[in-house]
């Protein structure tokens, strides 16, 4: 198997999407995905194997942990999500943005973060202690960058 | 705003979990490790003069293709941009005390991680088959090594999903002991963040 993933891993050959590996692989598990989606979202009860002696099948359902959001929520925030990342995809091919690309897609970039950093890694909810460590983080990044770049006379663009 | 949480876990001075406290501090750490590579790699990149180059490019009037397939990254990161919807997923249902919803998701999010690993092999390969080495010039060095770690740290997270998996089918996650894989998701969410900041520092904004 290792030695049939290596070498359709490093036949060569045009880049169309029935030949890639990768979209081969990635779109049936898009797909499971989806289905993962449809049946956590679904209202109909579906019965399982159980998986374990001993350990009631169905179990009681708490409610969400205070000031959590629900699976809706989150589902809706990947969903922005991933049409950011489109619309990031799509400006970089106008060429009429290329004069404001930069400034577009480290807006729409770090709008990306800051919705992973704040809703999934939960820093909107959490202790302000969590948020001000990895703030510190990021800004000793941003500063050490600013500077180097700053010193060799370089520049993003 | 402090959230009230179904985690048993001892009092603290900070009134959060240690290990908790230890999780953000490593990633505070880790954002110095991958914010150096992603500044020499920025760095090098206009100081760059031999083939092949990310993008397409003329140099003593011969014209040399990029490298860089934006449609085919773009799909990757997607995959892995989902793969984050579906961790918070698995932290959501097991804090419901659902480990079905559990399983579910982690074997997703697990499944997603190995997707972006194979589409970044498959990039790897077709750059060394077009002449990019880690050492075939300062593109090669900077970008293999940057992407190389992140690809590092998606593995190590796919090694902890399924460990959790395992964990899970043998009953032993509650939403008692969810902090395990609340943790596990920050460390996940992680790598998606940095992977995000590459997409667009590395592939989307060029020279």
């Amino acid at each position: 198997m290792l030695t049939l993933a290596t070498w359709l891993l490093a036949t060569p050959g045009p880049k169309g999407v029935f030949e890639n590996p990768a979209y081969l692989l990635g779109l049936p598990l898009l797909a499971l995905g989806a289905l993962g989606v449809l049946i956590a979202l679904s209202p109909v009860e579906i019965r399982w194997p159980q998986w374990q002696p001993g350990v009631p099948e169905v179990e009681e359902l708490l409610p969400p942990p205070e000031g959590h959001p629900t699976a809706e929520v989150y589902v809706r925030v990947g969903l922005i999500l991933a049409a950011v990342t489109a619309l990031e995809v799509v400006v970089y091919y106008i060429e009429a943005l290329s004069g404001a690309l930069l400034a577009i897609l480290l807006v729409l970039s770090a709008g990306k973060f800051a919705l992973v950093a704040l809703w999934f890694m939960h820093l909107r909810f959490d202790n302000r202690l969590l948020s001000i460590f990895f703030t510190g983080g990021l800004l000793l990044v941003a500063a050490l960058f600013m500077v180097v770049l700053a010193s060799l006379g370089a520049s993003l663009v | 705003m402090q959230h009230a949480t179904t985690v048993d876990h001892p009092q603290t001075s900070t009134g959060i979990d240690n290990r908790k406290l230890l999780m953000w501090l490593f990633l505070a750490s880790e954002c110095l490790f991958f914010g150096g590579f992603i500044g020499t790699y920025l760095l090098y990149r206009d100081r760059n003069e031999t083939a092949p180059f990310p993008t397409d490019r003329t140099v003593d009037g011969v014209t040399y293709d990029g490298l860089f397939d934006i449609p085919f990254t773009s799909v990757s990161a997607f995959v892995l941009l989902m793969s984050s919807v579906s961790m918070v997923l698995a932290l959501a249902a097991i804090q419901r005390n659902n480990r079905r919803g559990l399983q579910i998701w982690l074997m997703c999010t697990a499944l997603l991680g190995m997707t972006f690993l194979a589409g970044q092999a498959f990039e790897f390969t077709e750059f060394y088959h077009q002449g990019l080495t880690l050492h075939s010039n300062l593109f090669g060095t900077t970008f293999f090594v940057l992407t190389g770690f992140h690809g590092a740290h998606v593995s190590v997270g796919v090694i902890i999903l399924l460990s959790l998996y395992v964990m899970a089918g043998r009953g032993r996650l509650t939403h008692r002991n969810s902090l395990n894989v609340e943790l596990a998701g920050l460390y996940w969410h992680f790598v998606d963040v940095v992977w995000i900041v590459i997409f667009t520092l590395v592939y989307l904004i060029q020279s």
